[in-house]
């Protein structure tokens, strides 16, 4: 492919170099320049209904769109002077007159368009005397989502997204002029993986969503980026958290998952099974650690590991790569699969290293893929060949490692215990609760993705780096010290890490 | 003989209590007077089954907290002497009373017992002397401690102190060369007669500056306000800061002795002590002629009240300086001491040489 | 010698001032004790408990919830009290109400009275003038730090 074209123009008297093909409103935001609007948005088709965001261009009589109008050589595009101003004062005037004053409780307010703009280009006073219209407040759309058509400002990215990307259509604009509504065809919900995505989209708090509504506001939330470790696509999410006082009893810790902006791997988008990732990080967490099925909260990750090595350590030495079997997990990083690959394959010469994941689903719409795993590939970068155990592997072991809770979704919990029981001694770091949890001497809680660092392989071959989005809980470590911890206590922690 | 002893006995435990109610009584004037000056109403809740009395129980309930409260001694303090130093400061004020006349004498069962615990030949001598060991209570306080800002505090009283003493010395020498005695008794009775046939020979009159000299320098004395700098208490840290519940209510007793013990000498040196203006032995005759005859026993009633009208008057004046005036500084403190007090005192007893000798 | 006369003379003065205090208090007092009540009195102090100075209009004392027409509270739980908060006092548990025109109403309202400072940022923050600090409720006071988590949504 060919570089694209470029185009020169100026912006209020700044040149600007614009690919060819791009909107004025894209070519200004590249050069910092930004221009309000509600309709328009990079992933969907242009629509140019909300008409937000008028500008002036040399040598046209009237305003043009900047979303609609697309850059060509020499043009003079001016967004600050006057008649721009009070085009978009008018603009908002218009989009407010019929608007509720619902922001206390709306969901959106803090990250809302409107509220925004109002600040920044209209502080009008309200001339409204007449009451204003009353619609639906509160109509189930489907999916958990709330569509409120007083708040609704028609700029129809909802519809069109459901057109163009998903691809089902289930939401159209009703009635005509100052009636239309937004609006499910009769009995055809929405009900798409990515109906998630409308909430994010929706440039005023018109779709809200059942899971997040109400729960708190906006300004409150931190958000972090971060990794969604749910399927091997590796879509960019930010997990917005809430940390400190006053998290009052039975409060969130992580209040939603958004999608972030990547058009490498997910564009503006990310599915629904990755927002539910959320209960993923609160709920069925392994929160004690057990020692024998019962809890012990004195007991800590490093006695854990130390108890491990040691279990390993007193395997006669030519038998240890036989006796030791290790169960990984896809969720691992790059990072720490080098890790125990370096420890267990090349130092305890082990062959029985396998690999128990998530079940597999069913691939769905451009991002969620069949796997449910985010590094199955950086397995195989690390020189792994995942594969799961049987039970008679396992059985066959004196001491077995496991990472990850995922073992038991693959056998029922009375085979695996028919299995261990008089068998191995087993070790478990895992960060959710599961049956396997009352089978192993030690079960320890781990972080989940979210509370650690490293890279992950997606299923196109992309190696995407991630910081830590959440502080994890005191205690609960991520796999990768306690692999370093069990390197040094095998001994076999030759100064490669970084010590801690 | 053993009736003597018994009598003295009477007297001393009488003159005792009287002290020391009075000293109890005191606290609460203080609390009022204070009160009033300040357009408040002071202490009114202490009650006894619903009586309140003007908050006249205040007192009582103080002494009660007091003794119930903890008694902290620091493990570093000197334990005996942390005792002993509040013990002599109430000692050697209390006791300096026992020179002080209530009265002229009665007569019972045919005897004369003059209304005095003790009529010391040299009670002048004896009551500054007593009052001047005072200062050891506060060094041993202060030094018992073994807190620095005590000992520092102590210090700073002791100074004080010892410099007023000068002062105070200096300003009845002059007294003592109008009224030849060293007694009080003595001096007492030499206040009866008249000045120039019509008032009273007060010390007051015959002493002015004498006396202006001896209220400063007994004000400063009881070390309390505006000379409160030994102690402190809003701000800068006083001797007693190591101590609490009894020992410290002991400390706090003896500043109230001391205004007593102070009124009652301002009372008998300078304003004829039981006196009554004109009242003889036989009743009153006044100068511009004209008599009023009166009983022993109503003499002897209205001098035993007179007496201790002076005392209240005095507590009531101290107390409105108290309430009054902020506390000096350190330097100018000394400076009042040393630089006019002492010089006015020495003036006084030159002036009055000089008087008695032209006379 | 002229600055010491004005020392001794403002001394007097000082003196002059309070025993002046002392004296016409004393005589009001007097004169009370026997009955006669005058409009002046001796003194100036408000014998709190039993008599009550009547608080301003603007005081501020314990919050309360102003009600809607039909007892409930009026606050929509918007939070913006809690945001406005300086010593992050208050606690709002939002809930979803079936009246759509509703929506949103407080599960949980707790103001910590351990920690309120009585800034009255959170009456002034509020948009629906629900909350406000005029019950005139000043004794605020217990043995227990749990008593002084107040909820206003419930009665
Ligand atoms: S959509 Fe925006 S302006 Fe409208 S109520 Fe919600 S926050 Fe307020
Ligand atoms: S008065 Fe001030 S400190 Fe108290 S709850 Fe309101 S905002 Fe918070
Ligand atoms: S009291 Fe007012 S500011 Fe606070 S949550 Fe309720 S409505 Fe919002
Ligand atoms: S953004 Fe251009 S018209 Fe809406």
């Amino acid at each position: 492919m060919s570089a694209p074209k470029t185009v020169r123009l100026t912006i209020d008297g700044r040149a600007v170099e614009a690919d060819a093909g791009t909107n004025v409103l894209r070519a200004a935001e590249k050069a910092g320049i930004a221009i309000p609007h509600f309709c328009f948005h990079p992933g969907l088709d242009v629509e140019g209904s909300c008409r937000m965001c008028l500008v002036e261009i040399e040598g046209l009589p009237k305003l043009e769109l900047a979303c609609s109008t697309v850059v060509r050589e020499g043009l003079a595009v001016r967004t600050t002077t006057e008649r721009v101003r009070r085009a978009r004062r008018d603009v908002l005037e218009f989009l407010l007159a019929e608007h509720p004053l619902d922001c206390p409780i709306c969901d959106k307010a803090g990250e809302c368009r409107l509220q925004d703009y109002y600040d920044l280009h209209g502080r009008h006073p309200g001339r409204m005397l007449e009451p204003r219209e009353s619609r639906a407040k509160k109509v189930p759309i489907g999916r958990g989502l709330i569509l409120d058509r007083e708040r609704c400002v028609l700029c129809t990215r909802c519809v069109r997204f459901l057109r163009q990307v998903t691809g089902t259509g289930e939401l159209g604009v009703f009635e005509r002029a100052l009636r239309s509504e937004i609006g499910i065809f009769d009995g055809t919900p929405v009900d798409n993986r990515y109906a998630g995505n409308l909430v994010d989209i929706c440039p005023v708090g018109a779709i809200t969503s059942e899971d997040f509504r109400f729960r708190t506001r906006a300004w409150f939330l931190t958000r972090r980026p971060s990794i969604c470790p749910h399927c091997s696509r590796g879509c960019a999410v930010s997990v917005e958290s809430r940390a400190g006082y006053p998290l009052a009893e039975g409060e969130r810790r992580v209040y939603r998952i958004a999608a972030r902006e990547n058009p490498a791997v997910n564009g503006f988008w990310m599915c629904d099974l990755g927002r539910e990732g959320r209960r993923d990080i609160e709920a069925g967490r392994l929160s004690v650690p057990l020692r024998q099925g019962r809890p012990d909260p004195g007991l800590s990750w490093t006695e854990a590991a130390g108890e491990a090595a040691a279990a390993i350590g007193r395997i006669p030495a030519g038998e240890r790569g036989e006796k030791t079997a290790v169960v990984l997990n896809g969720r691992l990083t790059c990072e720490e699969l080098a890790r125990a690959r370096a420890s267990f394959v090349d130092g305890l010469g082990c062959r029985n290293i396998f690999f128990a994941d998530s079940r597999p689903g069913r691939a769905d719409g451009p991002l969620l893929t069949a796997e449910r795993t985010p590094n199955l590939r950086g397995a195989v970068a690390a020189g792994f060949s995942p594969r799961l155990p049987d039970l008679g592997e396992l059985a066959a072991a004196r001491v077995l490692l496991v990472f990850g809770s995922r073992l038991a979704e693959h056998h029922g919990g009375p085979e695996l215990a028919r299995a261990l029981s008089g068998g191995p001694r087993t070790f478990l770091f895992a960060a959710h609760a599961g049956p396997l949890d009352g089978l192993a001497e030690m079960a320890v809680p781990v972080a989940v993705p979210a509370e650690k660092s490293g890279t992950y392989i997606n299923i196109d071959g992309l190696a995407q780096a991630f910081d830590r989005s959440l502080e994890p809980a005191p205690g609960g470590p991520a796999e990768g010290a306690v692999l370093e911890a069990l390197a040094r206590g095998l001994g076999l922690d030759r100064g490669g890490g970084d010590g801690r | 003989m053993a009736a003597d002893v018994l009598i003295v006995l009477a007297k001393a435990v009488l003159a005792m209590t009287w002290t020391l109610l009075l000293a109890l009584f005191l606290t609460w004037v203080e609390r009022k007077e204070s009160a009033v000056m300040q357009d408040r109403i002071g202490a009114n809740r202490a009650s006894i089954f619903g009586l309140r009395l003007f908050g006249l129980f205040q007192p009582f309930a103080d002494a009660i907290k007091m003794f119930f409260k903890e008694d902290f001694v620091p493990s570093f303090a000197r334990k005996p002497l942390h005792w002993l130093a509040p013990a002599v400061s109430f000692f050697c004020v209390s006791v300096t009373m026992i020179a002080v006349p209530f009265g002229d004498a009665i007569r019972l069962f045919g005897r004369r017992i003059p209304l005095q615990v003790a009529d010391l030949d040299a009670a002048v001598l004896f009551v500054l002397a007593m009052l001047g060991l005072g200062v050891y209570g506060i060094l041993t306080g202060g030094w018992a401690s073994a807190n620095r800002f005590g000992l520092i505090g102590s210090l700073r009283g002791a100074a004080q102190l010892i410099s007023y003493e000068v002062a105070l010395g200096l300003s009845l020498v002059g007294l003592i060369m109008v009224f030849p005695s060293l007694r009080l008794s003595r001096i007492v009775e030499y206040q009866g007669g008249l000045l120039f046939g019509v008032l009273p020979k007060w010390g007051i009159f015959l002493q002015p500056l004498g006396f202006a000299v001896f209220f400063l320098a007994g004000l400063a004395e009881t070390k309390r306000v505006p000379f409160d700098l030994p102690e402190g208490e809003s701000e800068i840290i006083g001797f007693y800061t190591e101590y609490s519940g009894l020992k410290f209510g002991l400390f706090m007793f003896t500043d109230f002795l001391e205004v007593i013990v102070f009124a009652a000498l301002a009372a008998t040196l300078f304003f004829g002590g039981w006196q009554v203006p004109w009242l003889g032995d036989g009743g009153f005759v006044f100068p511009w002629g004209g008599r009023i005859a009166a009983a022993p026993w109503a003499v002897t009633v209205l001098r035993v009240l007179s007496f201790n009208l002076k005392v209240l008057f005095f507590c009531w004046l101290q107390i409105l300086v108290r309430w009054t005036y902020p506390r000096l500084r350190y330097d100018q403190v000394m400076d009042l001491g040393w630089k006019v007090l002492v010089p006015a005192g020495a003036f006084n007893i030159l002036a009055t040489g000089l008087v008695l000798a032209v006379r | 010698m002229g600055s010491a006369w004005t020392v001794i003379k403002e001394i007097l003065r000082g003196s002059a001032i309070t025993a002046r205090h002392f004296f016409v208090n004393m005589t009001f007092h007097t004169l009370r004790l026997f009955g006669l009540r005058t409009a002046r009195r001796g003194a100036v102090t408000v014998q709190y408990p039993e008599e009550a100075k009547p608080l301003g209009p603007r005081h501020r004392s314990l919050h309360r919830l102003r009600p809607r027409p039909d007892g409930r509270p009026s606050c929509v739980a918007c939070m913006l009290c809690v945001t406005v908060c300086p010593s992050e006092c208050l606690t709002v548990e939002a809930a979803e109400d079936p009246d759509p025109e509703v929506q949103k109403v407080p599960a949980r309202f707790v103001v910590d009275l351990n920690r309120c400072c009585f800034c009255g940022l959170c009456v002034e923050a509020c948009p629906v003038d629900a909350i406000r600090m005029d019950t005139g409720e000043i004794r605020l006071a217990a043995l227990d730090r749990k008593a002084l988590e107040v909820r206003l949504d419930k009665p």
